[in-house]
């Protein structure tokens, strides 16, 4: 295969959801002198676009999104060598948590896992984050957005608390505040001073990406 | 003792019968032609706990006696914040049964009482957090003393590789989390469940999979909705029944839990007494499934209800009217020998909607049981009965799929038999590189517990 085709391979192995068959072309088009930049742009990206076009139409499912990106991922693993040290771009940089008394966290791990695909760094506190771990977060990773999350109506209202203590350190307008969550409203959102409320991850991520590139 | 029959036909399992039926609490009689409602809720957080348990109990048992209701149950289900305070888990339990006893005495009701412990472990930490596994032990003996009727937990083992795989579409990982992580848990777990409830005579009611079928269906969300597809959400209930199953191998006997939507085949299987819910249900979470769901139950549940006020009352006195309305058409129905003839209004209403609602109907549920029991192990029957499940939705023509349905169920298919030429090496082979990558996985807390 010519190095264009083992390009058009690795994106169709995105598209077909194929760990192993990517993971293979990848390591082939690098041998046939592809770069690994070509390899991000014209087999990551134009892969993830098409399958983000079929998640759009219906044709595809959130998990297959996710999928895809988890492909990207560990594709993004072979090139790093390659890459002699170069830092991977990233659009933006996210501190995500459940909040405390919170120990549902599967709605936070597929927000954070969007957001990777999404091409953001993510720094996944986990489930059960007291506000002050929130803030040293935000102290020492200097995010653009600051996601919380909760499924209670007991435990939401510590996204009030983790709010108010960002404002006592200070750090509350260096960041954005995205929430969300079975419990969560936007009326919530608003009346808590959250910058943005995600009623499901695909909308969560629109708007964090959307703060992003207006930056 | 593991199940190798079943004990209905598609024909003969109805709402308000069962094969085994259960005589507990003051009065009740559960599975013997009569459905009963199970009224579940929620403390608002303004309240003190005490305050606000006596306030729901009050209401909920005033509301019964205006309505007429004779029999019902009542289910607490503790909070992760509960579970650390015993004296107030005593007095708590204590006191609703008193209440529960006072009404019984002077109205004539016939009520049950279920307590539903929280499952605190931490299984990121070794030995699968030993203390707060004593701790929920000490929990069941505690509720158990001081006037719980039936036993229920909504247990978590296998939850971390569930969710790191529910995500992905990840097979494997389901298979491996269902079928064997948390069926070693429950065998651990409702051994010492079922002893206790033993030593304190009363019963060992079930272990919903809540964690895990429940979340599939919650993620799946509606028909358009395209998170994960509803075919994977309907093979994980179905393979969730064969680890649900185990707590009644091990000496369960029901009722069985309200959430766990898999209680159709376990009380195929076992011939025990089941609690469901569906419409009933939407005040906790919605489902595709509102009306099928009732077709067999024996207590018919709201799953929770927060107390809060609205029009017609408090909710959760608002929600027991609901129940009220919804078992006494069954009651009335059983009462002229319309019972079959409603059970399958309520199937026909759903079965063909979608695939969730399709392997919740009686005549499905009974092919696929019936592969289930002829397996001899959990491991097999999980992915046993997934690949059977696939085949029967695949295969009808009435059911409503979508294109991209059914390249999912094509490719699961492929992967559910790949797993079964073999499965528990593929299982034991797959676990040990997920632990690298799911956080809190240690699986070998589950082989050494």
């Amino acid at each position: 295969m010519s190095k264009e085709d083992l390009l058009d391979a690795i994106r169709d192995s995105i598209v077909n959801l194929d760990f192993d068959k990517s993971k293979e072309y990848t390591i082939k088009a690098l041998e046939a002198g592809a770069t690994p930049q070509e390899i991000i742009l014209k087999s990551i990206a134009q892969g993830m676009e098409i399958v983000g076009k079929k998640f759009e139409e219906s044709e595809y499912f959130l998990s297959e999104l996710i999928v895809a990106g988890e492909i990207g991922k560990e594709i993004t693993k072979i090139l790093e060598p390659y890459l002699k040290g170069a830092e991977m771009k990233k659009i933006g940089k996210v501190v995500i948590g459940t909040v405390r008394g919170d120990l549902h966290d599967i709605g936070k791990n597929i927000v954070a896992m969007m957001l990777e695909a999404a091409e953001f760094k993510v720094i996944d506190l986990g489930a059960d984050v007291p506000p002050e771990k929130f803030v040293e977060a935000v102290k020492n990773e200097r995010p653009d957005i600051v996601g919380m999350s909760a499924l209670l109506t007991v435990t939401m209202v510590e996204m009030k608390n983790v709010i108010e203590a960002l404002r006592e350190a200070g750090l509350r307008d260096s960041v954005k505040v995205i929430i969300g969550g079975a419990a969560v409203t936007e009326d919530y959102a608003k009346s808590i001073g959250a910058d943005g409320y995600g009623a499901n991850a695909v909308e969560g991520v629109r708007i964090c990406k959307q703060w992003v590139t207006q930056k | 003792m593991m199940f190798s029959h079943l004990e209905y036909t598609p024909k003969d399992i109805v709402f308000g019968f069962s094969k085994k039926p259960l005589r507990y609490g003051v009065g009740l009689e559960v599975g013997n032609g009569l459905v009963v409602p199970e009224i579940k809720y929620f403390p608002k957080v303004e309240k003190s706990v005490m305050e606000e348990y006596r306030h729901i109990t009050e209401q909920v048992l005033k509301k019964a006696v205006a309505l007429g209701t004779e029999c019902l149950q009542l289910e607490t289900e503790l909070t992760y914040m509960e579970m650390e305070d015993k004296k107030l888990v005593a007095d708590l339990i204590s006191m609703q049964k008193s209440m529960i006893e006072r009404y019984a005495k002077e109205y004539g009701l016939h009520v049950g009482y279920r307590v539903t412990v929280a499952d605190i472990r931490d299984f990121g930490k070794p030995r699968h957090d030993e203390e707060s596994f004593s701790r929920m032990m000490d929990v069941f003996e505690l509720v158990s003393s001081n006037g719980a009727d039936v036993l229920s937990i909504e247990s978590e083992g296998g939850k971390e590789l569930f969710n790191y795989s529910i995500i992905r579409q990840d097979l494997t990982g389901i298979v491996a989390s269902l079928g064997y992580l948390a069926t070693f848990d429950m065998k651990r777990l409702w051994k010492n469940i079922v002893s206790i409830a033993r030593n304190k005579s009363v019963l060992a009611g079930g272990d919903s999979a809540c964690a895990f079928a429940n979340t599939a269906m919650k993620i799946a969300g509606g028909l358009r909705d395209n998170m994960i597809p509803h075919s994977l959400a309907s093979i994980v209930r179905v393979m969730s029944a064969c680890r649900s199953l185990v707590a009644f191998e091990e000496g369960a006997t029901g009722p069985g839990k309200d959430c766990a939507y898999e209680n159709v085949y376990l009380k195929i299987i076992t011939g025990y007494p089941m609690s469901m819910e569906g419409k009933s249900s939407a005040v906790a979470h919605s489902s595709l499934v509102g009306n099928i769901i009732a077709a067999t139950c024996d207590l018919w549940s709201n799953e929770q209800v927060e107390n809060i006020k609205l029009f017609g009352g408090y909710g959760p006195e608002v929600f027991l009217e609901i129940l009220h309305y919804d078992t006494r058409l069954m009651n009335i129905a059983i009462a002229n020998g319309l019972h079959y003839c409603l059970r399958d209004l309520m199937i026909n209403s759903d079965k063909f909607s979608n695939p969730q609602a399709f392997v919740l109907s009686p005549d499905i549920v009974f092919e696929i049981a019936e592969v289930i029991v002829k397996e001899k192990d959990t491991l097999s029957r999980t992915v046993a009965s997934g690949i059977k499940a696939l085949e029967l939705m695949h295969g009808n023509e009435k059911l409503n799929l979508s294109k991209g349905e059914r390249r999912f169920i094509e490719m699961a298919k492929r992967k559910l038999e790949e797993i079964y030429s073999s499965p528990a090496q593929k299982v034991e082979n797959a676990l040990y590189q997920y632990e690298g990558k799911v956080e809190k996985l240690r699986v070998k807390d589950y082989l050494e517990a």
